[in-house]
């Protein structure tokens, strides 16, 4: 049979020559992204934004880039940003650190500009109790200072006081923000999510619960051009092009030998 | 007595979760219990965890204890585990090394541990899915080969170098992808599985809630 | 009670409550001001009719009224593998899932654990059940005994049967994987919520030679065990499975109701696509609009 290391090496080979021979595309911009991008340009400057980080560090070169993008354009339209996380591992970190290094690039003050809740256990009893009081879920911020204590806080109640949710995930948490959030509480919801969950997500675009979709490492570069912030994501298509190509060629090899060793059994069976 | 109190539990906090979605919570009592039945899930959540610990600690220190076989590797578990959590439960008041903050133990043992070894566990992904792909896609019959030539479609629309390819067709063919598989096909097919699997879920509450389905008890 | 007009035992309904929570009856008052949110009526008929049929189907089935029920290829192949296992001498992995025990999905994967259990315990097969949470290490533990128990095998269970290995998604799958590799079971049963580790797991049985069964309510997953596995029970299937595997009628009773409820289902699509295109159809849209 077969040994499936050579397709593993082949892969690796893949993955690895884009890094030593770096080139870059062009990246066509989907409906979907551009419906996420022009949700949040419409939003009145200062709009109050909640942007999720519930991912795990596994997934952070899909996720990530989309965090990153998704801050550049709302520290740039002056949104204030309330950061959240529903991964008790590395989301409350990964928020703070990716927060902290964006805001600093754009002059943003923390308490003033931007708030990061953290995490709490239980995301159901979170993502409803939040409807009614997010102190009451959160009474303290990531650093355990009293939400009471930053000036940000003061105008944010519930989800009312909030103009957009940005859900960036790798699991399935974005059907709570849909099901829970949105459709009980209205406020419109866009998200970034791993590119094996986007598929799933497509049903939830034409039916008006999610306002906008990035899927993957491809949906993060179609965000990096939209906000012109080249970042991770525009660097990686190379190699996911490559990946990608070298799984289509397989997959015709495969079927070559397929059909020949079909031919082959007819011809002995004839 | 034993068999009836968790169905009862189960039924009333279902019945008042479900049934609080239609009362406006600021007017009535069973709007406000929702709130309260869920921070008592957060609570009893938090407790889990510590139940977790007890358990890995009294599995893996017995096989210690014995020297069952693989016993360092159950050593390594438990001083993994500690070597990670203590730091990270004393106050950062203390010292910096302290807490979970940026520059503390449990930072960098995440961030420089943890966190690699969960993103190759995820990379590793690509190699499995090439090998899938190549053992799983072929043109056996009708269907298969539909099956096929959408993922071939797909995973060239998902890549520049891909949709450049598709464009030689015809400006149009990325957004037919889009317009016509992605958003007719695909999102038919999901709302399909999504709509049933919820009606599914539904019914199964409603046999917890009424005390027809116990086998999650331990009671068949 | 089940005569009368569904709106009349509303209202009836509305009202108890009511006197049950001394309020004044608002049922003039509409939208946020009122006790009762009027604009998620139509949720509340929906769970209600959803209950009624439901509850009427288990009653016939309770009746003795044949039901029909069509096979279910991968439920079918369990007891298959689980032999096959025994011919081999070899055990049976069975994973409910990585998700606690609040997901519905564990749930399913649990109960379908118990009646794996019931076929392990009668062919005397080893069975290994690794998982991710405390709680469904002790749920887990209780559904093995149990089958083992009501089977006469108590002395052939073990508590290390079921275990827990660890909380973190990825170690979980590599222990997972090492159990694989290193115990060649041969069967292995997915049934539960599945993520990312999906293929991680289904690909390294498929290279250890394992007959495997996943079954799981996470479309994002599907793909991944219907190439790597030999069954795949999607969706709906994974909470049927548990009352499939039972054969009780109260359990099948509850399969019919769904099935219905599914027509009405596709009744409503249908009717919807076609006043939708039509251009009349936003009244009739309205109604299944859920007052936020």
């Amino acid at each position: 049979m077969f040994d499936r290391r050579w397709i593993y090496l082949l892969v690796a080979l893949a993955v690895i020559f884009p890094l030593i021979v770096p080139a870059t595309f062009k990246v066509h911009i989907t409906p979907e992204a551009r419906q996420l991008f022009d949700a949040i340009e419409a939003l009145p400057d200062s709009s109050i934004v909640m942007l999720t980080f519930d991912y795990y560090p596994s997934t952070l070169a899909e996720t990530e880039p989309i965090s990153v993008a998704a801050l550049h354009h709302l520290f740039r339209k002056d949104c204030r940003v309330l950061t959240m996380t529903t991964i008790p591992l590395g989301g409350p970190s990964i928020a703070e650190r990716v927060t902290r290094a964006l805001a600093k690039e754009h002059g943003k003050v923390y308490g003033v500009d931007y708030v990061n809740l953290g995490f709490k256990y239980n995301y159901v009893a979170v993502l409803k109790g939040m409807g009614t009081s997010i102190e009451a879920i959160y009474p303290m911020d990531n650093s355990s200072t009293p939400l009471s204590e930053l000036p940000m806080m003061e105008s944010i109640r519930n989800y009312d006081d909030i103009s957009f949710i940005f859900v960036v995930s790798d699991n399935a948490i974005v059907d709570y923000w849909i099901s829970i959030v949105n459709a009980e509480y209205a406020t419109p919801v866009g998200i970034g999510v791993t590119a094996v969950s986007a598929p799933k997500y497509y049903a939830f675009i034409s039916s008006g619960q999610v306002t906008g979709l990035l899927g993957g490492m491809k949906g993060a570069a179609e965000y990096e051009r939209l906000v012109k912030a080249e970042g991770m994501a525009l660097k990686g298509m190379a190699m996911q092009s490559l990946v990608h190509l070298l799984i289509i060629a397989l997959v015709i090899i495969g079927n070559i030998g397929f059909f020949a060793s079909r031919r082959a059994r007819r011809r002995a069976t004839a | 007595m034993r068999r009836v109190a968790p169905v009862i539990i189960a039924f009333l906090s279902g019945f008042v979760t479900v049934i609080s979605f239609c009362f406006n919570p600021d007017k009535t009592v069973l709007g406000g219990i929702e709130p309260r039945v869920l921070s008592w899930v957060t609570i009893v959540g938090g407790f889990t965890l510590l139940l977790g610990v007890v358990s890995i600690t009294r599995v893996n220190w017995q096989a210690v204890h014995r020297k069952k076989e693989g016993w360092p590797y159950k050593f390594l578990t438990l001083v993994a585990m500690y070597v990670m959590a203590v730091p990270a439960m004393l106050p950062s008041s203390w010292s910096p090394l302290f807490g979970d903050a940026e520059g503390s133990i449990y930072d960098w043992l995440f961030m420089h541990i943890d966190a690699p070894m969960m993103g190759t566990m995820f990379a590793m992904l690509a190699f499995y899915i090439a090998s899938a792909a190549y053992r799983a896609f072929r043109a056996r019959n009708p269907e298969s080969t539909l099956l096929l030539a959408a993922a071939v479609l797909v995973m060239l629309w998902r890549v520049p170098m891909g949709e450049a390819f598709l464009r030689l067709f015809g400006e149009n063919v990325p957004g037919f992808i889009n317009t016509y598989l992605m958003n007719g096909v695909n999102a038919a097919v999901q709302r399909g599985i999504v709509i049933g699997a919820a009606l599914g879920a539904a019914s199964m509450s409603l046999r917890i809630m009424l005390g027809i389905e116990r086998t999650y008890m331990g009671k068949g | 009670m089940h005569r009368l007009p569904l709106k009349l035992s509303l209202v009836a309904a509305y009202n108890l409550v009511l006197l049950i929570l001394g309020s004044e009856p608002a049922l003039a008052q509409t939208t946020v001001d009122s006790v009762f949110r009027w604009d998620r009526l139509n949720a509340m008929i929906l769970l209600v009719v959803f209950s009624v049929v439901i509850l009427l189907y288990i009653k016939w089935a309770k009746e003795g009224k044949p039901l029909f029920l069509r096979k279910i290829p991968g439920l079918e192949a369990v007891e298959e593998a689980v032999g096959r296992a025994t011919e081999m001498g070899r055990p049976v992995l069975f994973i409910p899932g990585i998700q606690e025990l609040d997901e519905i999905e564990t749930i399913a994967g649990v109960s379908i654990l118990g009646r794996v259990a019931k076929i392990t315990a009668q062919y005397e097969t080893p069975l290994m059940v690794p998982v991710r949470y405390p709680l469904v290490l002790a749920a887990g533990q209780e559904v093995v005994e149990q089958a083992y128990t009501e089977m006469g095998k108590h002395d052939a269970y073990s508590k290390d049967m079921v275990r827990y290995v660890a909380g973190e998604q990825f170690a979980f799958a590599a222990t997972v994987n090492g159990i694989m590799v290193r115990e060649r079971p041969a069967a292995n049963i997915f049934m539960g919520v599945f993520a990312a580790e999906s293929l991680l797991l289904a690909e390294t049985g498929n290279a250890a030679g394992s007959i495997q069964i996943a079954g799981t309510a996470r479309p994002e997953q599907l793909p991944f065990f219907i190439a790597a596995c030999d069954y795949t029970l999607m969706g709906e299937e994974l909470y049927a499975a548990s009352a499939y595997l039972s054969h009780e009628p109260l359990m099948l009773g509850g399969l019919k109701g769904q099935d219905l409820i599914k027509i009405l289902i596709v009744i409503f699509i249908v009717v919807g696509v076609i006043l939708v295109t039509l251009g009349i159809g936003d009244t009739f849209y309205g109604w299944f609009d859920l007052g936020n």
